[in-house]
């Protein structure tokens, strides 16, 4: 799945480090998100689009969108 | 805490194991067997503080990310005083089962004694991998689950090798070794998944 993390995550001016803090996962947990490695559960999701006042799939695309 | 720092404290601890050592010898005339206990000791620490050396940066710096987290801080916490609890029980066991314990049921407390602290100790690993990010949660239990089936196959090899008189292993001896064998097999797992999310 692809998705806009980092894009998002620069606009605001904030390191993996901080972002990772402010949604209570680690910088490797950020860093696996932004390079597509790893898919977010539900709650976690959420808690990005919450955060960056988006909607889910405005976020997360499928890799065949 | 840092990886940095614990290799730090483990020099430490082998160091002063060491110059225990030496005043039982020099000054304080103890037998030969506490010396080298304390010898030992001192030794396991030092092999233990060479291989933090050995280990990766990356793995090392992933490692300070994991144990800054909060549960990291929690589970590291918790550990401190079940792993003194088990190297004083074990030490206990040991002395009191070499001396010779009569009772049968007695024998059998004192021998488990050291079960007690692992038994602890894997509550507070359970509590970790409950509080720990969901990603490293995916990597631990994936860990857990290849150490418990490679584990399982091996024991599973040896019983069949050992049942066609390949070779004998100690009933006892190859019990004892299951624990180490699953935390070294979840160990190298984990280096291996973690990498794989870098």
């Amino acid at each position: 799945m692809n998705n806009r993390l980092r894009e998002l995550r620069e606009a605001q001016g904030w390191s993996q480090g901080e972002l990772a803090e402010r949604l209570e996962v680690s910088r490797q947990t950020i860093n696996a998100l932004e390079t597509g490695k790893y898919d977010p559960s539900l709650p976690l999701a959420f808690r990005i689009a919450r955060l960056f006042h988006s909607r889910i799939e405005d976020l997360f695309l499928p890799d065949d969108a | 805490m840092t990886l940095r720092r614990w290799m730090w404290i483990f020099v430490a601890i082998a160091l002063g194991s060491f110059a225990l050592a030496g005043a039982g010898r020099w000054l304080l005339q103890w037998p030969d067997e506490t010396i080298g206990l304390w010898v030992g000791i001192g030794a396991g620490y030092l092999l233990g503080a060479g291989l933090f050396l050995l280990m990766p940066r990356w793995w090392r710096q992933h490692c300070d990310d994991m144990y800054a987290q909060p549960a990291g801080r929690r589970y590291i916490r918790a550990l401190w005083p079940i792993m003194i609890g088990y190297s004083l029980t074990l030490f206990a066991s040991i002395w009191f089962i070499k001396r010779g314990v009569e009772s049968v049921p007695l024998r059998a407390l004192v021998a488990v004694l050291p079960a007690i602290p692992l038994a602890l100790m894997m509550g507070a690993a359970l509590r970790y991998l409950r509080e720990v990010d969901e990603l490293q949660r995916r990597i631990e239990t994936e860990a857990i689950g290849i150490a418990s089936l490679l584990t399982s196959l091996l024991y599973f090899g040896a019983g069949l090798l050992q049942k066609a008189k390949v070779f004998e292993v100690d009933a006892g001896v190859a019990m004892i070794w299951v624990f180490p064998l699953l935390a070294a097999i979840y160990g190298i797992a984990k280096m291996r998944l973690t990498k794989r999310y870098l």
